[in-house]
């Protein structure tokens, strides 16, 4: 009764869980950093646009320990995050996979049916290839976000040898909140990407370990929002679907 | 039948989920809470550093200058006064004589200058960021000698690799390589924001440069040594990385 594909490449798989440990990591020690001037003014100036200026986050949330901590893991683990995304786009790239990851015309209109369909507005679940069109666009803008990230980060680390890439940025002062806010917009399309995991789709976790995928129990298969049909369909004797084939024939 | 399968699909599948959440937990908990992280993988770390400092080097221009705006704003009263000793240095003329600052180590000829040598000298004035390790940035006009020039003016030999520059606040020091501390925009500096350093921002004179984090620009200057090994510095010896460019 399953329909097993090999869905996730090996390189993908692990650059994802490199991502899994080293992410946390990066963020959490990024926080502690943070912490030793939890604001963007410049001195002796005001900020618009951080409403939180002065007040520090949660020692819970931060790694490291204390600043210089913090910045020895900050400034090692990037190295990781780096070649991991290099690979991970080099494989994208060279085995054709971005393809199913790249915009394409109707992908908005598409999107706006998931969101229909999860908002119960649509019956049935959109049909769908690899991924939905709001996962396509969620695992598009990733590496996009990502790229902000680095380069901002960059900015920041080097505000005088690398002054142009700084000055792209606004300076010094928007090239650090720039690569705050990305960091949060990153960390929450991974939130988002987990949520969804759990309260639609368990068994991609399966094809995330080993790679293989049950197509029968895929969202579209099992017509499933978030925490609803988390089960894999009945048959029930009134179902007028056609009989699975099995394998013995 | 069909019920007792049922129960078992859902018992896999918490069992996964558990799982899952349980891997998700761990690294939650590995991560964060404000751990300082293992320490076995402290030479990890500071092979990092290494590499790091490599590439710092690799990337280090005298070309590249700090710029900011014409016209724009500076920090003023707002540019934080810090030290380490437990209340503001100042320099005691009772105790220890008129204020000079040494220039020796690696070079023919050892300098002692007063502030009016100083003053004296090929004078530099420029606007400029300070780039705090905290992550604050700070700007003031800053006036003073290119440590460039004293190094000319001391003749400094093949064995000058790095310099260390020392404080009288209490045992403050922070050693450079040779290449920052011979950019253009690396100064003894004596005056900021057109007086003379005020006790609070490290007079009679201070290191300042946009080039280097706050914390290797010594203030409170007494000695430019040249030499030819690098021998850490304050914050240095206490975690902080010792190149620090920016």
């Amino acid at each position: 009764m399953t329909n097993l594909t090999k869905r996730t490449h090996w390189v993908v798989r692990i650059t994802h869980w490199i991502n899994v440990i080293a992410l946390p990591l990066m963020v959490a020690s990024g926080l502690r950093i943070f912490n030793a001037y939890p604001g963007f003014a410049r001195k002796g100036e005001s900020f618009c646009c951080y409403p939180f200026e002065g007040k520090p986050i949660p020692a819970a949330l931060t790694f490291g320990g204390w600043l210089a901590g913090a910045r020895h893991w900050h400034f090692a683990v990037m190295w990781v995050l780096v070649v991991n995304a290099l690979v991970y786009l080099g494989f994208l790239y060279l085995h054709g996979e971005w393809r199913e990851l790249a915009p394409r015309r109707g992908d908005v209109r598409r999107a706006w049916q998931m969101i229909e369909f999860y908002g119960f507005a649509i019956k049935e679940h959109p049909h769908q290839g690899k991924h939905n069109a709001l996962q396509k666009a969620a695992y598009f803008a990733m590496p996009i976000v990502a790229a902000i990230i680095v380069l901002s980060g960059i900015a920041i680390w080097k505000p005088v040898q690398l002054h142009w890439l700084t000055m792209i940025f606004g300076g010094y002062v928007w090239a650090r909140y720039v690569h705050f806010m990305a960091m949060i917009l990153l960390v929450l399309l991974v939130l988002g990407h987990v949520f969804m995991v759990f309260a639609v789709d368990p068994y991609a976790m399966r094809s995330m370990i080993t790679g293989w995928y049950d197509e029968d129990l895929a969202p579209e298969a099992r017509n499933a929002r978030p925490f609803y049909h988390l089960l894999p369909r009945r048959r029930s004797p009134g179902d007028r679907s056609p009989p699975a084939v099995t394998g013995n024939g | 039948m069909m019920t007792q399968r049922v129960r078992d699909e859902r018992s896999l599948i918490d069992r996964r989920r558990f799982l899952a959440l349980a891997a998700t937990g761990t690294v939650a908990a590995l991560v964060g809470c404000d751990s300082f992280g293992s320490r076995r993988l402290e030479p990890a770390l500071a092979a990092a550093e290494r590499g790091n400092e490599k590439v710092e080097r690799l990337l280090f221009r005298h070309r590249s200058e700090d710029r900011i705006p014409g016209g724009a704003r500076l920090s003023g009263n707002a540019f934080p006064q810090y030290y380490v000793s437990d209340t503001v240095p100042m320099w005691d003329e009772a105790t220890s004589g008129v204020w000079r600052l040494e220039v020796s180590g690696a070079v023919r000829q050892p300098l002692s200058l007063g502030l009016e040598d100083l003053v004296k000298m090929p004078r530099v004035a420029q606007s400029v960021d300070h780039f705090c390790v905290e992550g604050w940035t700070a700007r003031a006009q800053w006036i003073g000698v290119r440590v460039s020039d004293l190094a000319r003016a001391a003749g400094i030999t093949d064995d000058a690799q790095y310099v260390d520059f020392q404080s009288f606040d209490s045992d403050y020091h922070e050693s450079w390589d040779m290449a920052s501390a011979m950019h253009p925009q690396t100064l003894v500096a004596y005056a900021m924001d057109g007086r003379y350093l005020g006790a609070g921002h490290g007079a009679p004179a201070r290191v300042h440069s946009p080039v280097k984090l706050g914390y290797k620009n010594t203030k409170y200057l007494t000695k430019v040594v040249f030499m030819p090994r690098r021998n850490g510095g304050y914050w240095t010896d206490r975690g902080y990385e010792w190149y620090a460019g920016t």
